[in-house]
């Protein structure tokens, strides 16, 4: 029996119009992928359901709604008016001083899922000061060691929050920082790391608030203190108001205009203790500078495009302490040791402007 | 030449059933990804459907389904203004997923009605019931992972 190829041609184009029908068909039903929602379906149906997985279970999150985003990588420049720094170490003057200078930090995660977010980071602010009155070269060995080295800090960081289950966290946060007024060709001894930590055990009843109770080991204001600490963040069921507090360390009210605007309105401790190695080499060994200063400050956060948003500061930076001591010890609330220096700093008004790469 | 024929014959429908059965089986292991998942908040359910040869997850029950007046929520935050009063159920937060192997899905973007951001996103699957699921910027180190659980219906 013979089958010339022209006798069996019809059938294979049969078979191909089949298939090109089937397939058209089936193209015909797909439905449009470009759409974001779909037709109204029966959502009741997605009620009624458990997890596949007995063991499974949910997990709280260390984010609320409507919470100012976190910034990976950041660029910023800070600038204190001209104030009155006066000291009364030998020989005492009064000078009147800008403060300024670039901050850059990063903060980067390691881990991050359900059960732990680990995030590790790395900051290096710089601040220079400036007399904006008297040119002549100062014959006081701190004022000299401000003007002519300025202040550095350098530190690592880490946070770990960890989810105990869908209502409770734990928050640790631990710090070692280099402070002092050292150069990159006249580096510090390591051995004047400062460490901070602080832990928060916190709960989460809702989806709008995380509050928590903890302590922390800090240098915020220049001194060396063990403090309880609060978290407590909030928003409101529209998302437009909220709080932003970890106290005593910062404590802010949010208005959130929309989730690309915000601004708060609050205040900041900042500070730490800072190795003066010039003033050291002087006539005060282990000198160390214990700057805390408290900022009331407004605070406006912007989406710029994408993940890059601006936020600009501006406030009344309140001069908390910069004082100085002699190594680094525990003085507490109520300790008695006397200060090497009680200088006294009047209280501008500052400015901070940055740019970060803030994070999903 | 009968012999020819036959072999060309055969030959066609080789070469027409193998791919199909390929791909049956590659759907097979890509489809598993298809189903109703919960994020590790709670606060959403999610089903991921196919869509063409690709993957698209739209949310399908949310915790709190009505805004402070009481109505449906809606996608307020997307920064595209026409968007905004879309419900927010049915919203398709997942796109574009394909499966690239390996128990991987990959080239998508998943979506965040909370601060109306879109990030490229990867889905591992670790078992049949959990998800991983990476949105990050630009590289994936610069991202948060989060693992979604399978549902199924009370008392299976």
């Amino acid at each position: 029996m013979q089958f010339p190829l022209y006798a069996i041609a019809p059938a294979i184009a049969r078979i191909a119009v089949c298939l090109l029908c089937a397939v058209a068909a089936l193209h015909a039903q797909t439905p449009d992928s470009t759409k974001t929602v779909e037709e109204e379906e029966d959502f009741s149906q997605y009620e009624n359901l458990t997890f596949a997985d007995t063991k499974a279970k949910n997990y709280c999150t260390p984010k609320i709604p409507g919470l100012s985003p976190q910034k990976l990588i950041s660029i910023a420049y800070d600038l204190q008016l001209p104030a009155e720094l006066s000291t009364p170490l030998p020989p005492a003057e009064s000078r009147r001083m800008t403060a300024h200078g670039i901050r850059l930090g990063a903060n980067i995660p390691v881990i991050s899922n359900n059960k732990i977010v680990w995030q590790m980071g790395a900051n290096y602010w710089e601040t220079r000061y400036n007399t904006t009155g008297n040119q002549a070269e100062s014959p006081n060995a701190f004022t000299r060691t401000l003007t002519e080295r300025g202040l550095r800090t350098m530190g690592l960081n880490t946070t770990l929050f960890k989810p105990l289950n869908d209502k409770r966290f734990l928050l640790v946060q631990a710090s070692a920082d280099l402070n002092g007024d050292f150069r990159w060709n006249d580096f510090q001894s390591l051995s004047y790391l400062r460490y901070s930590a602080a832990a928060v055990f916190g709960f989460k009843p809702n989806d709008r608030l995380m509050w928590g109770l903890g302590a922390a080991r800090t240098y915020r204001v220049g001194e060396l203190n063990y403090i309880p600490v609060v978290l407590y963040n909030w928003s409101s069921t529209n998302s437009k108001w909220g709080t932003e507090i970890l106290f005593p360390a910062r404590g802010h009210v949010r208005r959130n205009f929309s989730p690309r605007t915000i601004l708060m309105g609050g205040w900041e401790l900042e500070g730490n203790t800072y190795r003066l190695n010039q003033l050291s080499n002087s006539n005060y060994p282990d000198a160390e500078l214990r700057r805390g200063e408290a900022r009331l400050r407004l605070v406006l956060e912007r989406q710029l495009r994408g993940f890059i948003w601006l936020t600009a500061q501006a406030g009344w930076r309140y001069n908390w302490g910069f004082n100085i001591d002699q190594g680094d010890f525990f003085r507490g609330f109520n300790g008695k040791q006397p200060y090497l220096a009680e200088n006294t700093w009047s209280n501008p008004l500052y400015f901070n402007i940055g740019v970060h790469l803030v994070s999903p | 030449m009968k012999k020819n024929v036959q072999l060309l014959v055969l030959f066609m429908v080789a070469a027409l059933i193998t791919p199909i059965l390929t791909s049956f089986r590659a759907d097979d292991e890509a489809d598993r990804v298809i189903g109703i998942w919960e994020p590790s908040s709670g606060k959403a359910r999610v089903k991921i459907e196919k869509i063409g040869s690709k993957y698209y997850g739209k949310i399908v029950w949310l915790r709190e389904p009505n805004d402070e007046t009481g109505k449906s929520k809606v996608d307020k935050n997307n920064p595209d203004e026409s968007m905004r009063s879309v419900p927010l159920k049915g919203y398709r937060m997942l796109k574009d997923f394909s499966y690239k192997g390996n128990n991987e899905w990959a080239d998508g973007t998943i979506y965040d009605p909370e601060n109306g951001s879109t990030y490229k996103s990867t889905i591992k699957m670790k078992d049949n019931n959990t998800l991983e699921i990476r949105g990050y910027i630009g590289v994936s180190a610069l991202g948060r992972t989060d693992v979604w659980k399978r549902l199924q219906a009370a008392g299976k």
